[in-house]
């Protein structure tokens, strides 16, 4: 329990009102269109993005998940956070493929790449679960939110839950995007100020890095500063093809859409900086101070470990670096800590709110329900969409917490199946909506196969996760290998329509050729003769 | 980790009102 005294309140009331006015004065801007109401008007310059998708990945249980893995593992840890390189590599890969679409949404996207009902199809799959995913991730994040609060305060977990995510509510109804990036701007600087005012609190009381390096020897801990500390090839708790498996996954998983569970709000960033390069940077900038964030983390993790180095409990242990700042800080910084925690939440509560409304809206009923739908209807329906996804988010939080557990383990395992095709659907042009249709339902079967039936009947062990990923990608290849081949390639019209507009990388020869013959690209030689 | 089908039943729902286009 924390107790806050006066100056705690005013810090914490002065930061609340300042974040929803921040975000409502964009009201004129959010109600103009519905570019505006989800994209900013594609007008912002790189850096409000960038720390965008700062503040969006920085939720109420990311420092409660990094400090699992960092008292548990020690600096080795550290890798698990690693998965958010992707961004570094599709800062300069496909984020510029996708923001030369113009597409609005992922799912709009598959129907600018892909032609005909196949590409529909995918469309409406990937926008209903987008629209749940974004559902489901408010009522983590929320109930996330909800145990802080009874940590801190001893409140009952709905409370926090329902309080914060409908103070968020105020300011993306109103000035939907607009409200969510200039909020998230000012967060985002609350919140890296704060991480790094208590992370350095905590590293100095626990002795400064010489103090902690010297503690950790003496409890014979030392192998925790090695951030390669392996437990073997492949036996022990951190095995080397654990690792090669992320470095793969994060680093070639770059090139593609959808690679990870973290592409979809990329993706809408991506699509409201002003230009190609706005994006780029934006992506790259924002994964950037990602990294720095969890490597402060990690080092002011390891000196809570110093300091307690005996904690069994996982849930006891996960609130390291809150008890770092709750227990160090001094009277009247403390509020100004649980100001930038709530800083933390609201930036995610919001981006989740308005891009799974962006789903609902662009995709499902301007797309599917009423195409010639005005301009001032779709903001309205994106905001009865935010507000429906509001309540949905309570009843995942509230009522399902069992379920809320179970999906994510699944998250992982669903972008395991799927993670080659989204690249493939970037890089190769004779990839067709058929084979990544195919390989989404492949996913589920295999997924039901390997996860479960065949280790349930003894057919084959229980399998890591590694081991999982890897023979989940093979067994989906050869089913949707033999599907792309055996249904027509795409619309040649489209593909070329697509290649001049998105000039994607990779396997596009026969698009180019026919995209040059028509003379709507020049070729190498006429480039080369200046003609 | 029946958590994934209950994630796929909603990209189902998508799926059939997109198939919205069948008479085009």
């Amino acid at each position: 329990m924390v107790v806050f005294r006066f100056l705690d309140w005013l810090w914490l009331v002065i930061f609340i009102a300042l974040m929803i006015v921040c975000g409502t004065l964009f009201y004129r801007l959010g109600k103009r269109s519905m570019s505006d109401f989800f994209l900013a008007g594609r007008g912002l310059p790189w850096w409000l993005p960038a720390s965008s998708v700062y503040a969006t990945h920085s939720a109420t249980d990311t420092p409660m998940w990094v400090s699992g893995v960092i008292y548990q593992y020690g600096l080795r840890g550290i890798w698990y956070t690693f998965f958010s390189a992707w961004c570094a590599i599709s800062a300069f890969a496909s984020t510029r493929i996708f923001r030369r679409s113009l597409a609005y949404t992922q799912a709009e996207w598959q129907t600018l790449r892909f032609s005909g009902l196949g590409a529909e199809l995918l469309r409406g799959w990937i926008a209903g679960w987008q629209v749940f995913m974004n559902m489901f991730v408010l009522g983590w994040v929320g109930i996330a939110m909800g145990k802080v609060c009874q940590f801190l305060f001893g409140w009952p977990e709905w409370l926090g839950l329902i309080l914060f995510s409908s103070l968020c509510a105020v300011y993306v109804l109103t000035a939907g995007y607009w409200g969510v990036v200039m909020a998230d701007f000012q967060q985002g600087v609350i919140a890296f100020s704060v991480i790094i005012i208590v992370s350095i609190w905590g590293i100095v009381a626990a002795g400064g890095p010489q103090g902690i390096m010297n503690k950790l020897e003496s409890l014979g801990q030392s192998w925790r500063l090695n951030p390669f500390a392996f437990s073997g090839v492949t036996s022990g708790e951190f095995p080397l093809a654990w690792f090669l498996t992320m470095l793969v996954i994060a680093l070639i998983g770059g090139f593609g859409m959808g690679t990870s569970i973290d592409w979809y709000p990329e993706a809408q960033r991506i699509q409201s900086a002003k230009t190609v390069r706005d994006a780029s940077y934006s992506i790259w900038a924002g994964s950037a101070l990602i990294v720095v964030r969890n490597s402060l983390w990690a080092v002011a993790i390891l000196a809570f470990f110093s300091l307690y180095p005996n904690i069994q409990s996982t849930a006891e242990y996960e609130m390291a670096w809150y008890r770092l700042g709750f227990e160090f800080l001094p009277v009247g910084l403390v509020g100004f800590f649980f100001a930038a925690i709530v800083a933390i939440h609201l930036s995610t509560i919001s981006t989740h709110l308005n891009l799974g409304a962006s789903y609902a809206t662009r995709d499902l009923y301007h797309h599917y329900f009423k195409p010639k739908a005005s301009e001032k209807e779709l903001v309205w329906v994106g905001r009865i969409s935010t507000l429906i996804l509001l309540i949905g988010s309570f009843f995942y939080g509230l009522m399902m917490q069992e379920i809320t557990q179970w999906l994510i383990f699944a998250i992982w395992i669903m972008t395991a199946g799927i993670w080659l095709p989204s690249i493939l659907q970037v890089i190769w042009w004779r990839f067709n909506s058929w084979g990544y249709l195919s390989s989404w339902i492949a996913n589920l079967g295999l997924s039901w196969l390997i996860v479960w039936i065949l280790p349930e009947f003894h057919v084959i062990p229980q399998l890591p996760d590694y081991l999982r990923f890897w023979i989940m990608m093979i067994l989906g290849f050869l089913i949707y290998i033999p599907v792309t081949f055996l249904t027509p390639t795409e619309d040649m019209d489209r593909l070329v329509k697509y290649y001049v507009m998105s000039r994607p990388i990779g396997w596009w020869k026969p698009v180019r050729e026919e995209a040059e013959r028509r003379g709507l690209l020049r070729s190498n030689y006429e480039q080369r003769e200046g003609k | 980790v029946l958590g994934m089908s209950i994630a796929y039943f909603f990209s189902f729902l998508g799926l059939l009102l997109a198939y919205s286009c069948r008479k085009k």
